[in-house]
């Protein structure tokens, strides 16, 4: 903070105190009400601004506060300097005792507790005749004295305005310490903030306690204030609007609470003629600032300040990262053995066991659904197995809270993306830093954000992954390729001992790839036990000390890279055999098929980078066409492109000449081009029976002969399981479920996305079967999956997507013998 | 004798808790959301339905019909504007952005109707029927009839009908609910038009027993939502039963104890329900996907 800004805090605060001696009571009691508002304001900010819970029922706290402080004063005699502390106290014990309730629950849940809590507190009061003087209340309330000074209202007054300004000091304080990124991380998100050492129940219940401690703050010096305390101070629509005092001043500001405050409170009384209609104004200033400026007022313009004035730092070249790195490692080895995990009825991972040594980097690989994430998250501590041990370094480490787990030395960075999306990327990594202990509750020692040898090694970590932008922006503003690195950064900022990784390389291109390798084999160097889960075969098999391989959830082969290239059962589960019958092609004849689907440079992505990029596709009536291309490469994005689940999407997209480029999803699905999604989407919690049917609703035409005798007969394991839950299928019943909803629908044209993910080679027999009725029997379909050998071995022509482009069209002879596409799938071969 | 009479119009005040609740329940299994000013819609159908048959003194038939379709569309509104933009950009400040609506329903109601509570008169709650001793009045029997008769529906349709089955699907997978061709949008909109009226036939309902005025909502519409947390939300039956329940105790509590305990056992004991099971009596905890 600048001298310029200390200088005007100051001098507006003199300001303040001097208005309170010198203009008439009225006034001095709104600037008094306005210092109360701010207290609990601020309180709520800490809850609601830093720590993302809502509670409507701090006016429960205030009362609790008013009340002590009245009884204790003037019942019982305390002096009010004693009173003021135990007032405090009892209300900060009240939040922690209600937090218990209350942190169990979430959203609409939480705003219950805490509505039934100002509730009680406010009825009780009224029926508690004999300590609080029941709806009448409690008059004459004694004023505090000093040093033989008995305060008058100005004083109190006066004494209301410094507390108000210590509370919002404090704030400050509680925000830019370790603390207050914690509380934000925690909020942005839960999970990460876990992996990095943080118990997310601590935290809530000391966001809980501070603002109910400042609530009661308030309400004690509201005793005093007005010198009498009745019920009918304390309604729930207070707790309303103390709410509405911080999303409008700007959650998580250190000043938006007073703006708030003082808009809340001064306003009615400027426009006097219309205070009647005050509550109808609030209601409607509410929906505006929710609709238009989310960040309330003093957010927006704390965002313009907060831009004018960037903090860069240079990172010394003193920091040797690596041999810090080198610190927390002390040659520890992970051992996993006879994991197994059954979620419902389908098995995830069945006795897996590998080891990863330090030094070295073990990568996890296998088909989309192997159990590859599952067994991150089981190491990470977010599943339970059901049975078998993981030790690192001899320590069990299963069965502890993930939190506990991080602090051992298990880092990991996460399939998407999971930075603290409102932290800047430095803020984001000094959490880390911290390693789960935050210290005191308010830091002494400074802005962390300025805390010289941390920030260094900040720096110093994000210089080694390769960030090269300023450390002040919004993580959630960062480039793709940025934020892989930052989350690695993050990772390595705990000193772990295992470093996991979920798919680092997902959207990279070539050069950051290579980058990215060479940033894995260093961090390898510093003797941190690396393990890789990558569908990118050539990074995989350039990097790696050791591999892994899973398929549907079991070890099927482990090994040096080349030693699993070479392996038979891994080609088969990655590339298939090539064993399959190839279909007989229908003679074309001379006529040219109805155009059933015609695509011209469509062009689709998310924000920025697009994924597709001047997409040509023509389906005719009759033809299976498949696109083939390494995960990617934009294939889901194109079906959903297609099946209107992605919009807007540039291009022209004509189904049978209509054109659907800016249809709904469920106007294309009536209009006859069904999607079959990737990953077996079903209705968890409906039948089979009816997840079927509804599989025609498109067409409002169920009839159970017609329609579900062929689907029973083509896929007869469903005969028995009509009326269980779909959800407890196994993987491979799902996915034949799912196609058999596709098909009830009576498609013109039928897209399959993925249709053999996690499915074990039985039933990849079964699918091949069925796509080869699907040929006989006319369908129309366009194919997309990574089995090459079944896509090529049913379909007639084929794309190749590269990358988001066609970089190939042509006849399945002609990508058969194609070199490219092996090159694509499975990387160089030696 | 005390007890049964307290039981009986417990039942029927329970049974209210129990209707409105089921409108949350409605969307919340639809959408995962909530009007959180559920009561205002209470409020604004027994107002409407005073307007038009003690003001305007029109036939009762279109002073109950007329009212409901008002609600709808104010249900259609809510969900328009202040709950779609939210959810829309995965914020939950839907919540504060229906009370904030609420707040000012409640208020315009307020600047147009007046401050007193007007009583609407029924010929259903003119003259007590004698039953087993007791004097009960015909609307003490409809209403927990109407109650029932809602949930029984609710159920029905969503498990023997295929668009109720539409409907369950659209939380249970938006995107695939969308590649049926069902709308959801419209399915989301329509949720909370039926939950609005479900809000605004129990205001009418109750409209007679109690008074019309402008903040007859507020309580009830919080008690309903914490009827609708006990049963777990996306229970029809649960959130009933829950209800009947709520209001059988409230009753007792106000015959045995005297009224000023009411709120304050009733709210500790919702309180005290939700630490043992965060998820209601009948609800059941999400799989957490990482």
């Amino acid at each position: 903070m600048t001298c310029l800004r200390w200088a005007g805090i100051v001098g507006l605060l003199g300001l303040t105190l001097t208005f309170c001696f010198v203009s008439n009571s009225y006034q001095v009691f709104l600037v008094a009400l306005v210092g109360l508002t701010t207290m609990v304001g601020v309180g709520l900010n800490v809850l609601f601004g830093l720590s993302g819970q809502i509670s409507l029922g701090q006016v429960g706290f205030y009362a609790i506060g008013a009340y002590t402080s009245a009884i204790l004063t003037t019942t019982v005699g305390t002096s009010f300097w004693l009173a003021l502390p135990l007032a405090v106290l009892l209300a900060g014990l009240i939040g922690t005792v209600l937090a218990l309730p209350a942190l169990r629950v979430t959203g609409p849940y939480l705003a219950m507790v805490t509505i039934a809590f100002g509730f009680i507190i406010e009825h009780g009061a009224v029926e508690w005749r004999g300590l609080t003087g029941g709806a009448s209340g409690l008059m004459n309330i004694a004023l505090p004295s000093a040093f033989g000074y008995l305060f008058d209202d100005r004083d109190v007054a006066a004494l209301i305005v410094g507390c108000g300004a210590i509370v919002l000091w404090l704030f400050w304080r509680l925000s830019v310490s370790p603390w207050g990124l914690a509380l934000r991380a925690v909020r942005d998100a839960e999970v990460a903030a876990q992996s990095l050492g943080l118990n997310p129940l601590v935290l809530r219940t000391v966001a809980f306690t501070l603002s109910a401690a400042a609530a009661g703050l308030a309400g004690a010096l509201f005793a005093p204030l007005t010198t009498f305390v009745s019920p009918s101070a304390f309604p729930f629509v207070q707790s309303i609007l103390f709410l509405l005092v911080v999303i409008i001043g700007g959650a998580g500001v250190v000043f938006g609470p007073l703006i708030g405050s003082a808009l809340i409170v001064l306003l009615p009384e400027y426009l006097s003629s219309l205070a009647e209609y005050r509550l109808l104004f609030f209601g409607a200033l509410l929906l505006g600032v929710l609709w238009l400026a989310p960040g309330g007022m003093a957010g927006a313009i704390g965002n313009r300040l907060r831009r004018r004035s960037p903090h860069r730092v240079r990172p010394s070249d003193g920091i040797d990262v690596l041999a810090w790195l080198r610190q927390g490692t002390h040659g520890q080895v992970l051992k996993v053995e006879g994991l197994s995990l059954a979620f419902g009825g389908v098995r995830a991972v069945a006795d897996v066991a590998f080891t990863a040594r330090s030094g070295q980097i073990t990568s996890l690989i296998g088909p989309n659904g192997a159990g590859k994430t599952t067994v991150l998250n089981v190491l990470s501590g977010f599943y339970t197995p059901d049975v078998g041990s993981v030790t690192l370094g001899g320590q069990h480490v299963l069965g502890r809270p993930s939190h506990a787990i991080a602090r051992l030395g298990m880092a990991r960075t996460y399939q998407t993306s999971q930075l603290f999306p409102t932290l800047s990327v430095l803020e984001n990594l000094l959490i880390a830093l911290q390693r789960g202990r935050l210290g005191t509750l308010l830091t002494v020692r400074g802005d962390v954000r300025h805390e010289g040898e941390l920030v260094q090694l900040a720096a110093g970590l994000l210089a080694f992954v390769g960030y090269d932008g300023a450390l002040e922006r919004p993580a959630g503003g960062l480039a793709h390729v940025d934020k892989r690195v930052v989350e690695i950064a993050r990772a390595l900022a705990t000193q772990p001992r295992v470093l996991l990784l979920d798919e680092p390389a997902a959207g990279l291109g070539p050069c950051d790839i290579e980058r990215l390798g060479k940033l894995l084999r260093q961090v390898a160097d510093a003797d941190i036990a690396v393990v890789l889960v990558e569908h990118h075969m050539p990074l995989v098999m350039s990097l790696s000390d050791h591999v892994v391989v899973l398929d549907a959830g079991r070890v099927i082969a482990a090994g040096s890279p080349a030693q699993v290239r070479q392996d038979e059962a891994v080609r088969k589960a990655y590339l298939g055999e090539r064993r399959h019958r190839e279909l007989a092609r229908p003679a074309t004849g001379g006529t040219r098929q109805k155009c059933v689907l015609m695509v011209q440079q469509l062009s689709a992505g998310y924000g920025v980078a697009p994924v597709l990029e001047g997409v040509d596709l023509t389906v005719h009536t009759r033809e299976m066409i498949t696109v083939l291309g390494a995960n990617g490469a934009g294939k889901s994005t194109l079906m959903r492109a297609l099946s209107g689940l992605h919009r807007p999407v540039r291009g022209v997209v004509q189904l049978d000449r209509q054109d659907i480029t800016t249809s709904t999803a469920h106007r294309i699905a009536s209009a006859g081009l069904i999607l079959v999604p990737e990953g077996r989407q079903v209705f968890p919690e409906l039948t089979v029976l009816d997840n079927i049917r509804l599989g025609a609703y498109c067409r409002r035409g169920f009839d159970a002969s017609q329609d579900l005798e062929p689907m029973l007969a083509r896929f007869p394991a469903l005969k028995p399981r009509l009326q269980a839950r779909a959800g407890l299928l196994s993987g491979g019943e799902q996915q034949m479920l799912a196609i058999a909803r596709g098909l009830v629908a009576r498609p013109m044209l039928l897209l399959l996305d993925e249709p053999s993910l996690g499915l074990a080679p039985t039933l990849i027999d079964t699918l091949f079967g069925v796509l080869a009725e699907l040929r006989e029997a006319g369908i129309t379909v366009l194919l997309v999956d990574q089995r090459v050998d079944l896509a090529l071995a049913v379909a007639d022509r084929g794309y190749v997507l590269q990358n988001g482009r066609i970089v190939h069209e042509g006849s399945v002879a002609d990508i058969h013998n194609d070199a490219a596409l092996e090159r694509a799938y499975l990387g160089e071969f030696g | 004798m005390l007890a049964v009479m307290a039981i009986i119009s417990g039942f029927g005040l329970g049974s209210m808790y129990g209707l409105l609740a089921l409108g949350f329940s409605l969307t919340y299994t639809v959408s995962n959301t909530v009007n959180f000013a559920q009561g205002s819609s209470m409020m604004l159908g027994a107002v409407l339905c005073y307007t038009f048959a003690v003001t305007m003194k029109w036939h009762m038939a279109s002073s109950i019909v007329l009212p409901l379709l008002l609600c709808a569309i104010w249900g259609v509104v809510v969900e328009r504007f202040t709950v779609r933009p939210f959810v829309r950009r995965g914020s939950s400040a839907w919540l504060m952005a229906t009370l904030a609506l609420g707040i000012v329903l409640e208020n315009a109601v307020l600047f147009t109707f007046g401050k007193e509570p007007r009583s609407l008169p029924s010929s259903l709650a003119a003259r007590p029927l004698s039953i087993a001793g007791l004097g009960v009045y015909p609307l003490q029997l409809l209403i927990p009839f109407m109650g029932l008769l809602m949930a029984l529906a609710l159920h029905l349709v969503f498990r023997c009908t295929l668009r109720g089955k539409a409907w369950l699907a659209v939380v249970q997978n938006p995107d695939a609910a969308q590649l049926m061709g069902i709308n959801v949008t419209g399915t989301i909109a329509v949720a909370y038009a039926v939950s609005s009226v479900f809000a605004g036939g129990a205001g009418m309902l109750i409209a007679p027993l109690f008074n019309v005025s402008s903040d007859m909502g507020t309580l009830f519409g919080i008690k309903a939502f914490a009827v609708a947390i006990l049963g777990g939300i996306t229970s029809a039956w649960g959130v009933m039963l829950a209800g009947c329940s709520y209001g059988i105790i409230e009753a007792l509590i106000t015959a045995l104890f005297g009224s000023p305990y009411t709120n304050v056992v009733t709210f500790t004991l919702v309180i005290i329900a939700l630490t043992c099971m965060p998820h209601g009596l009948f609800g059941r905890a999400g799989v957490k996907k990482v």
